[in-house]
């Protein structure tokens, strides 16, 4: 199989790329410790479930758009989506694909160039065709299939479920002297907890996406204040108990930071809020509430930034056509929102949001809905992204053909979210040498930079 | 029965944070007395409590709660909100606590969800099963699940029909793969004591593959919902979720299937022939011991069980003493009578759980001699990550492998330690300790509020050591450390000796929010 990249303006990805390799690690940091206005995020948008990528992103030319619909079913239970209904990705040459028509909302950032597209990514062990991924189970991720096993691989970048930390917080590990003096944490979750963001170092650290946090209850008289200095000191006692200092530091982490961040959550005079006015979805809240923290980031004292949101419900194994249709009512104008909010901060080039998913679904339908598969379709968004272009093979959508499992349109990824994370940590500011620290199999595969970041 | 077998306070206490919702001052002395094998065995017999039955509400909300309803129709009906309130009363007040905690623990195990299923009496029937087959064989509990029509529906089992080349369809593979992975064998092989057994290159082995899930996937073809009554059988049946999932000869797959590669299920078995095929075969495959073995002791005693403490609960599970595979009783006495879980402390630093939010709620509750309607309570449990029957997912609030921050440990109720739920933790005792009373909530019939009765501390207040060895011995089975007591002492005295009131709120705010009690010892 042909690894095929396509990619536009490459000259300006590979500037960077040139000025990254020059430094070694500990200059590179100062050099950036340095620079004004030096700002970068990170935002995860992860879809629990198994967002069905075959239909996110669709071929639209008639041979393509023929083979995806024959594998989509005939009739009641099918899950094709009309041709028609697509939302033109615009491409010199003609479109080669469309989106959802529910995530409408991102054809303009297509159109700006802010926003690419991954295709057939997954968990790997590494490079596998058909024949090997047949023949010996050693060339399979653990447990594939499986929602936690893929959650986790994705998060981890580790096929084999055998880490305990994730390439966000490994991200964080490298970069966290940069935030040097800030006490508040650099990897923030605003969709609850999961490995990404938990670093050896870095931890995750969560915030409510909505409404005031604090703890009730201590009004400055003595007896209030006599009560605050005994909780502090309780966190530090009987610590020879592993759970009670794991809880003791969650505790007190909460305690510590919350006064900082809910300021900055619950900032009413944003400029991120004319985005985000007429949505109130879960994930819209989120991505609000990451938006502000990004404008606080003056006031945290922090320079780079790694938050983790989260949307669930798209495991659809039943009645996929209206389900998958709802959760994209959320995603799409969700996704909007957030880059108009970047846009409106003046951080566009310094933020990217990017999506991760447990795995792709199959081809082959059941009565109405699909079940899990591997390799999976992603949207990669921002100013320095290098958008209006797809990166990646597109599957042979034949059920049983190269890029099948088996018969069932189960696609075996053709890039590994190694590195699909390694282009992303490039841009963040890891120098290359240390990519293998973020990325540890990434030596594996045949590129570490994808080029659609600049 | 065994013979009453006096034990200490501490032990009491402890035992009934394991086997009840919490303690209370009579069940403590009661098992002072009588002893844990004792009290467990009388706790077999209790009168159940539950959720009672359910009458068929239509599963549309537009036609079940029609214009000029009244405005809590819809919650009632269609959320799980009365099942919530149910079950947080009956966890406060009722006394067949260990059936309540078993069936809480597997309905956190075989999970159904509110958060997808909203008709009320659905989910009601399944929670009302679970506490029906609690204390019974694992084998009958799974046979109920599998024909709930709750579950059928959540996981995709009922109306699933056989292949359909014309189509281009394949049986739904939700059911069949959950039913491995997370209700009876788990992705690889283990030891009988629950650690995972490893191939010649010292790799984990896997339980099964895709030809299983799609081999039992086919087995498990042509169900759907009961009938209405007075209704005949068709495919698909309409939503109903009274009794069990009725087969539909026409819809299930006839096919010989192999389930792990050496299995058989032989061709031509009618849907009900297979079901109970395959449920025989994955009841019996010895991952189901260690593997929800584990997961019990997790729910009750310590997240991070010793391989010889699973080793013999998976014993209990394989064989009761009288031959019998799957007695959810021999288990339990497995799990709570153990070395491990009794004695009035484990020092070992690996030992125990954090509290999950519902269990937090009512322990604090019944120790403090509350009093709920549950409204208040379910509340609670929700602002901090556990609305009970609404888990995000299949994989529950929390997997059982989640890691305590900061340690190699397993953790699971870390999952849901957010900083907005940790500080609802610490502002759910402000509130039930300084904010008094709470009212009745008028919109809910019966309903009577949450109260606590600081009463018999405040009589110990005027000597603070006394207040303190009470709350130690009630919310901590005596081990709060010297450190941590003088901590707390320090605070109290900040009030007036006459002022018991703020110096009971003091000491019980301070116990209940340390990291020290929300890890149960």
């Amino acid at each position: 199989m042909c690894f095929q990249i396509l990619r536009r303006n490459f000259l300006k990805g590979l500037g960077a790329i040139t000025a990254a390799n020059t430094l070694p690690g500990l200059s590179l940091m100062n050099a950036y410790a340095q620079a004004a206005n030096d700002y970068k995020a990170l935002v995860c948008v992860f879809l629990y479930g198994g967002n069905d990528g075959n239909n996110m992103v669709v071929p639209v030319q008639a041979a393509e758009y023929g083979a995806y619909a024959q594998g989509r079913g005939a009739g009641a239970g099918g899950l094709a989506l009309a041709q028609g209904s697509l939302v033109q990705l615009a491409q010199a040459g003609g479109a080669r694909f469309g989106l959802h028509a529910n995530l409408a909302p991102l054809q303009q950032v297509w159109a700006n160039g802010d926003m690419a597209v991954l295709l057939n990514a997954g968990p790997l062990v590494q490079p596998v065709t058909r024949a090997q991924y047949r023949a010996n189970r050693s060339t399979r991720p653990a447990n594939l299939f499986s929602h936690d096993d893929q959650q986790e691989q994705m998060q981890t970048a580790i096929p084999n479920n055998q880490a305990s930390i994730g390439w966000g917080g490994r991200l964080g590990d490298r970069v966290v002297a940069l935030n040097a003096g800030s006490t508040v944490p650099m990897n923030i979750s605003v969709g609850g907890n999961d490995v990404f963001l938990r670093g050896q170092s870095v931890s995750a650290y969560s915030v409510p996406a909505s409404g005031q946090f604090g703890l009730n209850g201590f009004n400055n008289t003595a007896q209030a204040n006599a009560r605050r200095a005994a909780l502090q000191q309780l966190f530090a006692l009987d610590r020879q108990n592993d759970m009670v200092r794991s809880a003791a530091d969650v505790i007190s982490g909460a305690v510590n930071a919350s006064t900082a961040l809910n300021t900055v959550v619950n900032n009413n005079a944003s400029l991120a809020t004319p985005a985000f006015q007429n949505l109130n979805t879960g994930l819209s809240r989120q991505l609000f509430a990451v938006a502000k923290m990004i404008e606080g980031r003056t006031q945290l004292g922090l320079s780079r930034q790694v938050f983790f949101a989260q949307a669930g419900g798209y495991d659809n194994h039943q009645n996929q056509i209206a389900d998958q249709g709802g959760r994209f009512n959320e995603l799409g104008p969700a996704l909007r929102a957030f880059y108009n909010a970047i846009v409106a901060l003046g951080v566009q080039d310094q933020v990217t949001l990017f999506t991760l998913s447990d795995f792709g679904r199959t081809l082959r339908v059941n009565d109405g809905g699909s079940d899990h598969a591997w390799g999976n379709h992603h949207l990669i968004i921002g100013g320095a992204v290098q958008g209006g272009a797809t990166y990646g093979a597109f599957p042979s959508q034949a059920l049983g053909g190269p890029d099948d499992t088996d018969s069932d349109g189960r696609w075996i990824p053709t890039t590994a979210v190694d590195q699909y994370a390694a282009t992303l940590a490039k841009w963040f500011g890891v120098p290359d040498a240390d990519i293998p620290a973020v990325v540890p199999n990434i030596a594996r595969f045949p590129t570490r930079d994808l080029g659609f970041m600049a | 029965m065994p013979t009453a077998q006096p034990t200490t306070a501490g032990d009491a206490v402890r035992f009934l944070e394991q086997a009840t919702f919490g303690p209370t001052e009579a069940t403590i002395q009661e098992v002072m007395q009588k002893g844990p094998a004792l009290a467990l065995e009388e706790q077999f017999g209790k009168p159940m409590s539950g959720y009672g039955t359910f009458t068929f509400i239509d599963p549309d909300p537009g036609r079940g709660c029609p214009d000029g309803s009244p405005d809590t129709c819809y919650r009632d009906n269609y959320t799980v909100f009365p099942l919530q309130r149910a079950f947080f009363r009956n966890a406060v007040g009722a006394s067949d606590q260990l059936r309540q905690r078993a069936a809480f623990a597997l309905s956190q195990i075989l999970v159904v969800s509110g958060a997808e299923l909203e008709t009320m009496h659905g989910i009601g029937y399944y929670q009302q099963l679970l506490m029906n087959f609690a204390l019974a064989n694992f084998r009958d509990l799974l046979q109920e699940i599998s024909l709930s029509p709750a579950m059928g529906e959540y996981l995709d089992m009922v109306n699933n029909p056989k292949p359909d080349p014309a189509r281009g369809i394949e049986p739904n593979e939700n059911y069949a793969r959950e039913l491995l992975q997370l209700f009876t064998i788990g992705e690889v092989e283990l030891n009988a004591d629950g650690t995972r057994r490893l191939d010649a290159d010292g790799q984990p082995i896997p339980t099964y593959d895709q030809d299983t899930v799609e081999n039992l996937a086919r087995a498990l073809t042509g169900w759907t919902y009961p009938p209405r009554p007075g209704a005949t059988t068709r495919f698909p049946n309409p939503i109903y979720y009274l009794g069990r999932m009725v087969p539909f000869a026409a819809q299930h797959d006839t096919g010989a299937k192999v389930l792990f590669g050496s299995q058989p299920i032989q061709a031509g078995g009618t849907a009900e022939v297979d079901l109970n095929a395959a449920l025989d075969i994955i009841f019996n495959h010895p991952n189901v011991g260690p593997f929800i073995g584990r997961q019990l002791i997790q729910h009750l005693v310590t997240s991070n069980p010793t391989p010889a403490y699973v080793a013999r609960v998976s014993a209990a599970f394989n064989n009761n003493g009288q031959g019998v595979r799957g007695d959810m009783r021999a288990v339990l006495r497995a799990i709570l009578l153990d070395a491990e879980a009794r004695g009035d402390a484990k020092t070992v630093a690996d030992f125990g759980k954090l509290r999950e939010p519902a269990l937090l709620v009512t322990n604090v509750a019944r120790a403090l001699n509350g009093s709920s309607d549950g409204v208040y309570l379910l509340q609670q449990a929700t602002n901090m990550g556990q609305s009970v029957f609404q888990a995000p997912s299949v994989f529950n609030f929390y997997p059982p492998n989640f890691p305590a921050p900061g340690t190699t440990l397993d953790g699971p109720p870390f999952k849901i330690m957010l900083t907005g739920t940790i500080l609802n933790r610490a502002n759910f005792a402000n509130r039930i300790l300084f904010g008094g009373n709470v009212n009745p909530d008028a919109t809910v019939a019966g309903a009577t509020g949450t109260q606590l009765n600081l009463q018999p501390l405040q009589a110990l207040a005027g000597n603070p050591d006394q207040l303190l060895d009470r709350l130690n011995l009630i919310l901590m089975h005596n081990t709060l450390s010297p450190q941590a007591r003088q901590a707390i002492l320090t605070a109290v005295n900040a009030y007036a000796a006459n002022d018991t009131l703020g110096r009971v709120r003091q000491a019980a705010y301070l116990v209940a929010t340390s990291a020290q009690y929300q890890v149960e010892q």
